[in-house]
């Protein structure tokens, strides 16, 4: 004989509740109630649903619209829920749930430490790896972008941008695509490179410098910006990052809000380290390949560092580890050969951009 | 005292709300809700709402009495795949205008047009969804609002706001909130609201002109000001006998959870949320006062199965679940 127990029926008619004696039957997978005169229900456990709170059981069945039994004997309700568990009539989400809290904990930062590890290591590889599949005409249009942006909000040189142009049209720069040079009338010591080719040049760091080879280094490195697509290597990365997240939050439209933002900061972005130091390591090539003084390089940074006394300059705050950098050019240069044949046409025009 | 089994309907009785959750169990639902989620890619967001809702509703009680909520993730999804559905839709339009017809102004205003005109769908929608989705002492509640007239009258008060740039909207607010309520009903018991958009505008006014004057404090009871008007509007009704609820929430008591609220959630770096959310619940269920003479051992079921009327009013797009 199946143990029995006292409940509360309500049957989804009224909100007045009467007596009722719940019997399990466990081996039919049934729930019998016994309403006083011989009146019996029979309730299959693949129709029921089940609330339990505390020491309170709410069995509801789904053939019967709104009608529930709530007991609270503890003895029936764990009979009750594991057959409900054994006969898979329980969710993923209650199964969870019954681990208990600190196993709960354990699993979540598990999960956190797994998450972590994935967005740190596993994405920006896979980000960049993704970059190379991205059509050139990608790069052309978000620099182009940019570029609108730049020329609504700064003032263009146009005197000094056509010298530069020609200044940077006796280099060899190892560019794939044609590079645009612009000069930017500001204070601000900086430079950046636009993935569509365009180099952006601020009068702020060319009036610092001393000689030629310090602006060739300059443009050395960010045409290696350019030639090695770093930015859209960069966007990649940042967009992932945000597309998991965002993910986990469930918000499509940060996705879009974030593409628009990076799109619009592209200018002021921040390398990876890697990235600089391969931007590094080009320019210093592509300034012993045009037979100027691969010093330059070195001189660039200490111009920078110097700037860097009296103001942070702008170039710098996305540039990190200046003098780490500056070291590993001097080791290269240390243990390379090379031939510098000075070339008094870019003396000359080098001389037209200072003022 | 709170006899539920009181035989005389005359005689007044008190009716006790209370919510009986815990942070610590709200937070294990969440660590499971997040940790489902996050395996499934977002995927699992609807049934992580369900869950919510289950346990919210669950555990609060009136008269030592939970209440239900029985709409399940399955179905919820289905409602979040409408609404990504209307957002391509609304995207798309948005797009074709503004790439084909060049013409950004055109595009905006479609965008806002697209945007209003969904609220009075969404409101009327989720209504329905969440009043038939819950359910006490087995009767379940019921939105029996005409969603058509419903857009009708949205239109025409969202018309009165633009005209009047705003100051309307204080009339809108009410106007919904009585039209919603009154078509609430819990089995044979019937809701009403007496909210009015001129005392609501006086109240705000006072609350943003002391607001500004005491630099802030006064947004506290301001608050209190607009939650006691909410809960003291309402009232539900039964053939000859009532309920009336008024609040006894003060502006200090607002403060405290508000304050608490923030320092919780900041100094546990947003983990705390769950402890917050069971606050604000206990919160609310001990300032909603209520007193009348229904009976609530008498209600009778009233309303049609929900599965039945889907069925009937299949062309209902937004019968969804919103925030």
């Amino acid at each position: 004989m199946n143990p029995t127990v006292a409940a509360l029926y309500f049957d989804g008619q009224s909100s007045a509740s009467r007596p009722v004696v719940l019997q399990f039957d466990e081996p039919f997978l049934e729930l019998h109630l016994l309403f006083a005169g011989e009146n019996t229900m029979v309730w299959p456990l693949s129709e029921l649903r089940f609330e339990n709170y505390g020491q309170v059981l709410e069995i509801r069945s789904q053939l019967h619209s709104g009608a529930l039994v709530k007991t609270e004997d503890p003895g029936f309700s764990q009979a009750f829920i594991k057959a409900m568990k054994q006969n898979k009539h329980v969710d993923v989400h209650s199964r969870l749930l019954g681990l208990g809290f600190s196993k709960l904990m354990v699993l979540a930062l598990v999960l956190i430490a797994l998450v972590g590890l994935a967005y740190f290591y596993a994405l920006p590889p896979l980000a960049e790896r993704a970059a190379t599949l991205l059509p050139e005409s990608f790069d052309e249009e978000i620099g182009n972008i940019v570029m609108e942006s730049i020329i609504d909000e700064e003032e263009i040189d146009v005197e000094k941008t056509k010298v530069l142009q020609s200044f940077a049209s006796r280099l060899r720069l190892n560019n794939t695509k044609a590079l645009t040079f612009t000069v930017v009338h500001s204070e601000q010591v900086n430079a950046f490179a636009l993935p569509n080719g365009q180099i952006v040049v601020y009068s702020g760091i060319l009036d610092g410098m001393n000689s030629p080879e310090e602006l060739i280094a300059l443009l050395g490195h960010e045409a290696t910006h350019v030639n090695k697509r770093h930015s859209i290597q960069m966007l990649c990365r940042n967009l992932s990052g945000y597309m998991v997240v965002s993910l986990l939050l469930s918000d499509v439209n940060g996705i879009m809000a974030v593409l628009a933002d990076n799109a619009q900061q592209l200018h002021s972005l921040s390398y990876s380290r890697r990235f600089e130091k391969e931007a590094d390591e080009e320019g210093l090539s592509i300034l012993m390949n045009n037979h100027a003084n691969p010093y330059g390089m070195v001189q660039l940074f200490e111009q920078l560092e110097k700037e860097n006394k009296f103001s942070v300059p702008t170039i710098l705050s996305t540039h990190p580890l200046t003098t780490e950098r500056k070291e590993n050019m001097q080791k290269i240069i240390s243990g390379s050969s090379y031939e510098i044949k000075p070339d008094t046409n870019l003396s000359s025009i080098f001389e037209l951009l200072k003022d | 005292m709170e006899t539920a089994t009181n035989q005389n309907t005359s005689t007044s009785q008190n009716y006790r709300l209370e919510f009986l959750g815990k942070g610590s169990e709200y937070f294990a639902i969440m660590i499971v809700n997040w940790l489902l989620t996050l395996i499934t890619f977002g995927i699992y967001y609807p049934w992580a709402r369900a869950k919510r809702l289950q346990y919210m509703y669950g555990h609060t009680a009136l008269n030592s009495e939970r209440f239900h909520f029985s709409g399940t993730g399955n179905e919820m999804f289905k409602g979040f795949i409408k609404l990504i559905v209307f957002y391509i839709l609304m995207m798309g339009g948005y797009m074709l205008l503004l790439t084909y017809l060049k013409s950004p102004l055109l595009a905006i205003l479609y965008l806002y047009l697209a945007l209003f005109a969904i609220i009075p769908f969404a409101v009327h929608g989720s209504f329905r969804y969440r009043m038939s989705r819950t359910s006490y002492r087995g009767i379940r509640f019921g939105y029996r609002g005409n969603r058509n007239e419903l857009v009708k009258n949205f239109f025409k008060w969202l018309f009165f706001t633009i005209i009047t740039f705003g100051i309307y909207g204080a009339w809108l607010q009410m106007n919904l909130r009585r039209y919603t309520h009154q078509h609430i009903r819990y089995g044979d018991v019937e809701f009403s609201n007496e909210g009015e958009g001129s005392e609501y505008f006086l109240l705000n006014l006072k609350g943003y002109i002391f607001t500004l004057f005491t630099l802030g404090i006064y947004l506290f009871w301001w608050q209190k000001d607009i939650f006691e008007y909410y809960i003291n509007k309402m009232k539900m009704s039964k053939g000859e006998t009532g309920i009336e609820c008024h609040s006894s929430a003060t502006g200090g008591g607002f403060f405290l959870l508000l304050a608490g609220n923030l320092l919780i959630t900041v100094f546990t770096l947003g983990f705390g949320k769950a402890w917050a959310d069971v606050r604000t619940q206990k919160f609310i269920c001990n300032s909603i006062q209520m007193q009348g003479n229904i009976n609530i051992d008498e209600i009778h079921q009233t309303e049609e199965e929900y599965t039945n009327a889907f069925g009937e009013d299949a062309m209902d797009f937004f019968e969804i679940d919103l925030a």
